[in-house]
């Protein structure tokens, strides 16, 4: 048996559930014994966002969204990193920041929005910003303790190889903290994603947010099922794209599991 | 160091709306947010938002755990469980749970249902997949200790590989609430008419900032002392456990 | 016996740590020497200060009081490379990387690097290896590198802290003989750390016996085996004897190390 035959044989409850799941669906839609108006056929969600995707709909609210996450990730992550690299550098950097840090984690980002519309011209800045909060402090958090675990002796054994100040920054510090920084970015463009969307559910009329938002507003909820496929979508990508990505960038990592 | 920064931060502001080098319009200062914070509390208004929230993040987190701590053990022990659950866990777990709002708003219509679900939905998987990380992670010559010395099936479950998983249970437990409280608050800044979420929107849009901020305030406290609290009770329950990490 | 300036010189050397606000003698004035190409070997109970003394030598530590001198006979060279006891390799280099390393630092060029650095990896038998990560290398391949590692520096003076005692018996053995045709064929001047007396008596000149806490030097024994040297040495009844004069003085620190665990052991425990 060819390995993908192999690897089929090993799961095939897996691509079977899901199947047999939206096959019956579409007969209990179809029957009446879910209610169309709040399950519709798959079939018909199917055509809808055929639809949306033909006439420029899906597009015109696809775009905006990546570009805010595109814009808001790069934001925390090059803050992100910077800052936590310079907090699990400097230990008095780190005392200070820690209980900022740890206060403002925790408090959903679109509550954000009103102080960044405060700060910033309101519209697309203060969006980007307010979806760059919680990515941030995210990313900073993995960053710092990404240096903190590097294994005191490899950098003992390091400085006496002579390696110092920005060498021993270089090629031991970043490195070693390589892994950590990538799990951070990680999960700091799936944060991106969901501030992303919910912002845009409260303050945007264009995005993917919105059009969830508008389709649920005037009750088209065939276009709210294929929205939040595509939504779906993005996020499959981000999540576990990145993870392919990481086996590439990062070949010294023994294999772990990636959740 | 770690008084110095908060409190330098505090005092700077201060100064700045005082002498409004910044607009005290938007930036209040602290000690007028402060004075709002224990008026409000007083008058009871910004107490009964505050349980109105607690309410809902108690039962979001209680239709969470329920389910989910079995369902995780279930994926951990029996391989075929894992394969039929698992599609549905990858395919939801990276989508933005505040997207099941407009759905449940309709099915359940507006209300508490719809809230509490969207909040529990966070944590429901985080808690299953940390579970389900806690048994496929154990040592697994634990097992055969067990087997070793005649713990077997049932036995074995209660004595060995539920202890096992624990800290990783109590880790999801942890994080889940944290992640429930996240998705109501911004649930309730959404749609809700109470809470603290809503508050927050309320006062935004009224433009009342002391108000705001204070509500603000509240919901950071309250996400403090949740994983604080958590973290230590961890800590104190599961003596065994050398670190706690994140 | 030539008189020329010892290549290592460790003259009353004391090191004291501050911990919890108590201090802790680790070393009590520390006298040695080291002769150019001699194999040193210092054994000791756990907590003699063997280790921190490696680490004085390395200048990866300051001594409280006394002198070290190590003699630099080629300039250009480092005084010092060391195999560390877990062998510290980077983990995000290769194998060969990692051997280059502080070539690297001290900007020695590109084909000169790679050079030593196949070099290094054939004396160590991992030519194969170059291009693998330290994580796919079993422990003994892992030390290994540490070793090609430290000899690429083509220091003034090789410095090994319990290199062998994270390696399962066998794999032991079968480096014991690779350290000593290493070093029969480069001549480098070593100090060997190390909590086997059986090792330190396969492969060195002399061994240094050190104290329980704090470290102080009990005796010096010459090892008069023979050189070259091969594992069944082992079998010699000088061998045997010598292992016997000195377990009985080693066993006596052991002891006594033990007994001050147990006795600060009580003081936790208030009985």
């Amino acid at each position: 048996m060819t390995a993908l035959g192999r690897w089929f044989a090993e799961r095939w409850i897996t691509v079977a559930s899901p199947a047999a799941l939206l096959l019956g669906w579409e007969w209990a839609s179809a029957t009446g014994v879910l209610r169309a108006v709040f399950f519709p056929r798959p079939s018909t969600i199917l055509a809808h966002l055929r639809d949306l995707a033909l006439d420029g709909t899906l597009w015109g609210h696809t775009a905006p969204t990546l570009a805010r996450i595109g814009w808001s990730f790069s934001l925390a992550a090059v803050l992100g990193v910077t800052i936590g690299l310079a907090m699990g550098l400097w230990r008095r950097l780190r005392e200070g920041l820690d209980p900022v840090f740890a206060v403002i984690y925790p408090i959903p980002s679109v509550l954000f929005l009103p102080l960044v519309s405060f700060m910033v011209p309101a519209g697309e800045i203060a969006l980007v910003v307010t979806s760059a909060v919680t990515s941030f402090f995210l990313i900073a958090f993995t960053t710092t303790h990404g240096v903190r675990q590097i294994d005191r002796l490899v950098v003992e054994a390091a400085t006496h190889y002579g390696a110092r100040g920005w060498r021993l920054f270089a090629t031991v510090l970043l490195p070693g903290a390589l892994p950590f920084i990538f799990t951070g970015l990680r999960l700091g463009l799936g944060f991106s994603l969901i501030v992303v969307v919910a912002v845009e559910i409260v303050s945007a009329s264009r995005g993917l947010g919105a059009l969830l938002w508008l389709s649920w507003q005037v009750l088209k909820v065939e276009d709210m099922y294929a929205t939040f496929f595509v939504i779906a979508l993005l996020g499959a990508l981000s999540s576990y794209g990145l993870a392919a990505l990481r086996a590439r960038l990062l070949p010294w990592v023994p294999d772990v599991g990636d959740r | 160091m770690g008084v110095v920064v908060p409190a330098a931060v505090l005092v700077l502001w201060e100064l700045c709306s005082r002498l409004a080098l910044i607009s005290p319009r938007y930036f209040p200062a602290p000690t007028t947010i402060g004075w709002v914070l224990v008026d409000r509390f007083v008058a009871g208004d910004l107490g009964s938002d505050l349980v109105v929230t607690l309410t809902r993040l108690a039962f979001a987190f209680a239709i969470a755990a329920v389910p989910a701590i079995p369902l995780g053990l279930l994926m951990g022990i029996a391989r075929p469980v894992r394969d039929l659950v698992e599609p549905y866990l990858a395919f939801i777990f990276p989508v933005p749970k505040i997207t099941l709002l407009p759905f449940l708003l309709i099915i359940l219509g507006v209300g508490e249902p719809a809230f509490v679900l969207t909040g529990g939905s966070s944590a429901f998987f985080q808690i299953v997949i940390s579970t389900l990380a806690g048994v496929q992670t154990m040592d697994p010559r634990l097992l055969d200790v067990g087997h070793n010395y005649g713990a077997h099936g049932l036995r074995l479950f209660w004595k060995v590989i539920l202890p096992a998983a624990l800290p990783a249970i109590f880790t999801g437990l942890r994080l889940g609430l944290g992640l429930a409280l996240v998705t109501l608050v911004a649930v309730e800044f959404i749609a809700a008419k109470s809470g603290l979420g809503h508050l927050v929107f309320r006062h935004w849009q009224m433009l009342s900032t002391p108000e705001m901020y204070a509500a603000f305030a509240l919901v950071g406290a309250l996400g403090l002392v949740l994983t604080r609290g958590l973290r230590a009770l961890q800590a104190r329950v599961l003596t065994w456990q050398e670190d706690i990490g994140v | 016996m030539p008189t020329r300036d010892p290549k290592v010189l460790v003259n009353e050397v004391s090191v004291t740590f501050e911990s919890h606000g108590r201090s802790v003698v680790a070393l009590e004035r520390i006298s040695l020497q080291a002769q150019a190409g001699e194999f040193l070997c210092i054994v000791g109970p756990s907590g003699s200060g063997k280790s921190t003394l490696l680490r004085v030598l390395a200048g990866l530590l300051r001594q409280s009081a006394g002198e070290v001198r190590i003699q630099a006979d080629h300039p250009g060279t480092p005084l010092t490379a060391m195999v560390f006891q877990e062998h510290a390799l980077l983990p995000w280099r290769t194998v060969r990387d990692n051997v280059t390393f502080g070539l690297e630092n001290r900007g020695v060029g590109r084909s000169e690097r790679e050079a030593r650095a196949r070099e290094m990896l054939a004396m160590v038998g991992l030519a194969r290896f170059a291009q693998h990560y330290p994580h796919q290398l079993s422990g003994g391949m892992k030390q290994r590198v540490g070793i090609a590692r430290a000899l690429a520096n083509d220091p003034e003076v090789l410095l090994m802290d319990e290199p062998l005692a994270a390696l399962d018996a066998q794999t032991r053995t079968i480096m014991q003989e690779e350290l000593l045709r290493i070093w029969a064929s480069l001549g480098k001047t070593v100090v060997y750390v190390t909590h086997s007396l059986e090792e330190a008596l396969l492969l060195g000149d002399r061994v240094v016996l050190l104290t329980a806490r704090p470290g102080r030097v009990s005796e010096i024994y010459p090892v008069d085996l023979g050189r070259p040297r091969g594992l069944e040495v082992r079998a010699s009844p000088a061998y045997g004897a010598l292992l016997e004069k000195i377990w009985s003085r080693l066993r006596e620190e052991v002891v006594r190390a033990i007994a001050d665990d147990r006795g600060s052991d009580s003081e936790k425990l208030g009985a």
